[in-house]
């Protein structure tokens, strides 16, 4: 038997507590803004703020937008990374096989799409958890990544052999503004409409929160979690495209570097939001926190290494608040 | 060396209370699948002995057995938080600050060592500090209640931090008498390290597997409820349990600086590993949960599939593929056998 | 009856006047249990009654409004749990609270595991020696000692159950449903316990649908209705049948809507519908604005009936016709699209999705009509919302709140509305107002009414047979998977149901 707490009026400290966990994300981002802002002379400066989109977020919040639809039908995608990786060798391989730019591209988004197409089969065909199918397809695609590398040499485009097209993707820019930068706009407003305006989005959310009811709806809840997956395997591919783009090379597994942040970012994210949901805007707002704090440590003087003590502290505080706060609403 | 795995064969009933035993077909099915496993280590040892005379050599062996060491410590540490934590990886037991744990302990050794401490004072220092990284997890989870993925999520950016703040991504070499005594060989001319991952196994399996306490774990983890109604501390037990992962850190940490000679950056790396071969470990207990002997198996599994590829000169490369695809078939098959039993 | 006379003997437990509130709602008015020590003390009631309310005030869970709680003649102004188990109270509770994994000696003794003397070590040896004896000996039950939870039927766990709470030796045990999942043979060997428990002095409260095992196990039985105790009896004066009349108040008969019945086409046929092991040869024809009863025991098939037609299960052979149609649907998809619909039992774990908005939950089955290109016309979507929030009078604080904040009797009609919204036009409505207030009953009843006067086609399973008589059409009653008899609802009257089946004593127990 449920209690039903009887409408009382909230007190003033329960209103604060309820404003406090509506728009904790949004707070704890003007806070350590407004911080960093004060701390250091060249924080606030356009060419600094531009830094931190170009170099603290464009290819985690990809990344993480990934990571969000996985985990927008309840699951976790580990092999975010992987996709990264396979988009990356497959599109520098062709590129440097002499393929056109384009064809190259579309090749990395499949490879991106192939990744999470076997996810999507382990998961809603045979029924495996994510966490455990998304494993075991990172650790496959770590060896093939090493068998098709002789054992993990890195794939490098020679400089002259680099097409302007190429070079353009990572590096260039329209009115100014860098083109990966818009690339990665584009993604987030189109994953904030699917996620939030188009039919799977809202079918894909009901899933992660009560699967049963959307099967008992007589909805096919087992093809929207292969597609929310295989969604998940493309945006990666993105992400891996402006990576090799930018670098210039492919280097094995090195997509893995993304995986834990964009966990934290999303699940920031999402714990941090009104309902408790997984959405974009908090996702990205989940991103750009760990953006600004990497960034802003760095400006700080801090010694390098401290800085990652501080982003992991600074997670800590955010994650203990938001649940210890939501515990006493 | 069966501890709670019991080989006695299913016995049946005795007339007199009979309704139908839906789970009968799932425990055939549980044990075939545990038996095939069985079969497919012993296989791979096989295979390997054949083909490479040396492996199956107590020198060999030992090797196996002292490499393993600390994936194997770590391991049997994320095991007890899979115990106390559930099955269920995302809202239940994980410890991902196992790794980075081991990684900042190692260089608090080494640097203690190397500031002139002896080696009691360094091995507290070491240990101590991987009780604190649990106690920090501890309070996360059961007292402000951030899911475990998350907390120790954090818990490890921290750690890993912390661990280069301290060395500046340097190798700290050290040299101690503890350390020349890990890294020599013991009886048989086997690793001491071998002798040390037996005995560390021993004593943990001693406690999971034989205490009340142990019991409590394994009630905690899987069925919360029933703990409550037995009247159990749930939260004290799950805090002792990363309590206990924490110290299973530290110690791995003190066992990383015997074998590089010094403590060394990049311990992240053997996080994922841990955690595929502690889920792989529940396949070799006859109640497919995660057991300390099961997780031995799981690494010592592993540790032989690396040597013999290299005896066999196979790229080593194949390994962490053919532990996902292990993974992958040993939870697809009971996937697969519970729907059918369904 | 007793060994010991009751007047040499005090009360185990006085439960005295106790009123309890939830939400303003009376879920207690003044009751009372008096339970003597020694006796074997049945309570019954319909859902809803106060039972279980009763039973957790008594288990320390809720503290009672008003009234006295007496335990062996001391008065207590609070219980807890952890006070009512040192007093020697125990619950062995129909969710059966046992760690699959564990061994059942593990089982009997987590929380007080022995150990080998001089060590911290368990003792499994004794522990499962233990468990062998006892088990043995209370039940003549011989489980191998390295068997599983897992692998035990469910009358073996119950049984596992039970000796967990006698290794406490305790003063009083309250059984909830115990034999709801047992079957004839089962129940006996609980029978016999319980006996045999009752005259080495340990006092028993026995809570039940099945009044032939109070008749046949009671000393005492106390009958709760609508919150009151409406009669405390010593079995030797009464009768499963008096305490079936007991139970019912007849006056909510009148809560009924009376509806003329003007049935259309046929738009559902069964043609010998089987399913290996559940039912077999189901033949029944449902029209539209026709409300069709049927009620069952578990393991009558009823239920599996239900999921088969929703493409939950499968069945083995037989047709299934809808508009004229073959129609066996594979998955809910399939069944949805034929236009019919499930509300299921489990409410707030199938039916309604408790994190959801009530507009999300609304639409959720019918979002194509609410989707221009993939994309959701938010604004439809709200109209059909608020139009089906007012037409059933769904109270909620707005269509953005979380169905979870709504009262169960607004979830079911959120969980119906969703089907409205789909234009579904069978309804299978599996215990529609479990778990439901008075109130909210009436206004399902009513719209249950209006949807056959629209034309749709409706199943309801139900196991309350009063409410069966007093909103259907037609009642047909399953047996082992056979339909055993069928009742014109308006020819008949719960006495004659009642009557009819005293020949199956099954269908006695079902009552309530």
């Amino acid at each position: 038997m449920t209690l039903q707490t009887s409408a009382i009026e909230p007190s003033v400290p329960r209103a604060i507590i309820g404003v406090v966990v509506d728009n904790a994300l949004v707070l704890a981002l003007v806070t350590v803004f407004a911080i960093f802002s004060f701390a250091t002379p060249t924080f606030l400066t356009i060419a600094n703020l531009q830094s931190i989109l170009v170099n603290n977020f464009t290819l985690l919040a990809i990344a993480a937008i990934a990571m969000t639809f996985a985990v927008s039908v309840g699951g976790i995608d580990l092999s975010v990374g992987t996709a990264i990786d396979f988009a990356s060798f497959a599109f520098v391989s062709l590129v440097l096989a002499g393929q056109p730019v384009v064809v190259a591209a579309l090749a990395g988004l499949g490879a991106g799409a192939a990744v999470g197409a076997f996810n999507a089969v382990l998961i809603s065909g045979i029924g495996i958890s994510p966490f455990l199918a998304t494993l075991g397809t990172l650790f496959i695609g770590r060896s093939i990544q090493q068998l098709l590398t002789n054992g993990g040499n890195p794939v490098y485009l020679p400089p002259s052999g680099v097409p302007e097209a190429f070079r353009f993707l990572g590096r260039g820019a329209i009115g100014g503004i860098p083109v990966p930068l818009i690339i990665a706009a584009i993604i987030i407003v189109a994953a904030t409409v699917i996620l939030t305006r188009a039919r799977f989005g809202r079918v894909a959310l009901a899933i992660g929160i009560q699967p049963s009811v959307v099967r008992y709806s007589g909805i096919a809840a087992r093809a929207h979690v292969a597609v929310a997956f295989i969604l998940a395997g493309l945006i990666a591919a993105v992400a891996g495209l402006i990576l090799s783009a930018t670098v210039t090379v492919y280097i094995p597994s090195s997509g893995s570097a993304f995986l834990l942040n964009a966990i934290g970012a999303t699940f920031i994210g999402t714990t941090l939001s009104r309902l408790g949901r997984p959405n974009i805007p908090g996702t990205v707002l989940g991103v750009l926190l760990l953006g600004i704090v990497a960034n802003g440590l760095l400006l700080t003087g801090l010694n390098f290494y401290w800085q990652q003590v501080g982003t992991g502290l600074l997670i800590f505080a955010v994650l203990a608040l938001s649940f210890i706060t939501r515990r006493k609403a | 060396m069966s501890v709670d795995i019991q080989l006695a064969p299913v016995i049946h009933f005795e007339p007199g209370v009979s309704t139908p035993k839906p789970s009968r077909s799932g425990n055939l099915a549980a044990g075939a699948l545990r038996a095939g496993s069985l079969v497919a280590f012993v296989a791979i040892l096989l295979v390997f002995s054949l083909t490479a005379p040396y492996f199956l050599s107590v020198g060999n062996i030992g090797n196996v057995l002292g490499q393993s060491a600390i994936s194997g410590v770590l391991a049997i540490g994320l095991t007890i938080v899979l115990i106390a934590g559930g099955s269920n990886v995302v809202t239940g037991g994980i410890d991902l600050s196992l790794a980075a744990n081991m990684g900042l302990s190692a260089a608090v050794y080494a640097t203690a060592a190397q500031l002139g401490y002896g080696d009691a004072t360094a091995v507290a220092a070491a240990l101590l500090t991987g009780l604190l990284i649990g106690a920090v997890n501890a309070i996360a989870v059961v007292g402000a209640g951030i899911v475990p993925l998350l907390a120790t999520l954090a818990v490890m950016n921290i750690v890993a931090g912390l661990e280069l703040v301290l060395t500046q991504n340097t190798v700290i070499p050290a040299s101690t008498p503890l350390l020349t005594a890990l890294s020599s060989s013991g009886p048989l001319s086997i690793p001491a390290l071998a002798y040390v991952l037996l005995v560390f196994t021993l004593i943990a399996a001693a406690i999971v597997q034989y205490t009340p306490a142990g019991l409590r774990l394994y009630a905690v983890g899987e069925f919360p409820d029933a703990a409550r109604a037995a009247g159990l501390p749930v939260r004290r037990l799950v805090a002792g349990a990363f309590i206990a992962s924490g110290l299973c850190g530290g110690f791995a940490g003190i066992l990383s600086v015997s074998n590089l000679s010094g403590s060394t950056t990049g311990s992240g790396e053997m996080l994922l590993p841990v955690v595929v071969t502690a889920l792989l470990g529940s396949v070799f207990s006859r109640r497919l949960v995660p057991t300390v002997i099961g997780t031995l198996l799981s690494t010592l599994f592993v540790g032989f599939l690396v040597n013999g590829f290299q005896l066999l000169n196979i790229s080593s490369v194949l390994v962490s593929g053919v532990q996902g695809l292990l993974i992958l078939l040993v939870v697809s098959a009971t996937t697969l056998l519970r729907r059918q039993e369904a | 009856m007793s060994a010991t006379s009751p007047d040499e003997t005090g009360d185990a437990i006085h439960l005295d006047g106790i009123v309890k509130r939830f939400d303003g709602a009376l879920a207690l008015n003044r009751a009372s249990l008096r339970v003597r020590r020694g006796t074997v003390h049945g309570l019954v009631g319909q859902n809803g009654a106060g039972k279980s309310t009763l039973i957790k005030l008594l288990a320390g869970l809720h503290q009672p409004d008003e009234g006295r709680i007496e335990i062996d003649g001391q008065a207590y102004d609070k219980l807890t749990p952890h006070r009512v188990e040192e007093l020697g109270i125990h619950f062995i509770h129909q969710d059966r609270l046992l760690v699959p994994t564990f061994t059942v000696g593990e089982a009997l003794f987590l929380g007080r595991e022995p150990r080998i003397a001089g060590t911290p070590f368990l003792d499994r040896r004794l522990m499962q020696r233990r468990a062998s004896e006892i088990l043995d000996d209370y039940f003549g039950v011989k489980l191998p000692s390295s068997a599983l939870i897992s692998e035990l039927s469910t009358a073996e766990k119950q049984i596992v159950q039970i000796t967990r709470a006698l290794l406490d030796q305790p003063k009083v045990l309250v059984f909830d449903e115990p034999t709801a999942a047992l079957v004839r043979r089962e129940a006996d060997i609980l029978f016999r316990l319980i006996r045999r428990l009752r005259d080495e002095g340990v006092t028993v409260i026995y809570i039940s649908h099945y009044l032939n095992e109070i008749e046949e196990l009671c000393d005492t039985v106390t009958v709760l209705r609508n919150g009151e105790d409406v009669a405390t009896l010593p079995f030797g004066e009464t009768s499963a049948a008096a305490i079936a009349r007991l139970m019912v108040a007849r006056d909510i008969a009148d809560l009924y809507p009376k509806r003329s019945v003007t049935p259309g086409k046929d738009i559902l046929t069964l043609d010998r519908l089987s399913a290996h092991g559940k039912y077999q040869d189901i033949s029944l024809t449902l029209r539209r604005g026709e409300v069709l009863g049927l009620t069952g025991l578990l393991g009558s098939g009823a239920k599996e009936l239900i999921r088969t037609l929703f493409g939950l299960e499968s069945a083995t052979s037989g047709q299934i016709t809808i508009d004229g149609k073959p129609a066996r649907s594979v998955n809910p998809a399939q069944a949805v699209d034929r236009h019919l619909a499930l509300v299921p039992e489990d409410r707030r774990g199938n039916g309604v999705a408790l994190d959801l908005s009530v507009t999300e939950n609304i639409t959720l089955s019918s979002l194509k009509r609410f989707t221009r290109l993939g994309f959701l016309d938010f604004t439809s979507e709200r109209r059909e919302a608020d139009d089906l929030i007012r037409r059933l009078e769904i109270k909620t604080s707005g269509r953005n709140a979380l169905v979870r904040t709504l009262s169960g009797g607004n979830q079911q009609k959120v969980a119906i509305a969703k089907w409205l919204s789909r234009h579904s036009e069978i309804y299978l409505l599996d215990e529609p107002t479990v778990g439901v207030d008075i109130g909210s009953k009436v206004e399902i009843y009513n719209l249950i009414g209006d949807l056959a006067a629209r034309g749709a086609g409706i199943i309801v399973l139900s196991s309350d047979l009063q409410e069966l008589i007093g909103i259907t059409d037609r009642i047909l009653v399953l047996f082992r998977g056979s339909i055993i008899r069928e009742f014109a609802s308006s020819q008949t009257s719960l006495d004659d149901v009642l009557a009819a089946s005293t020949g199956s004593i099954e269908v006695l127990r079902h009552v309530g």
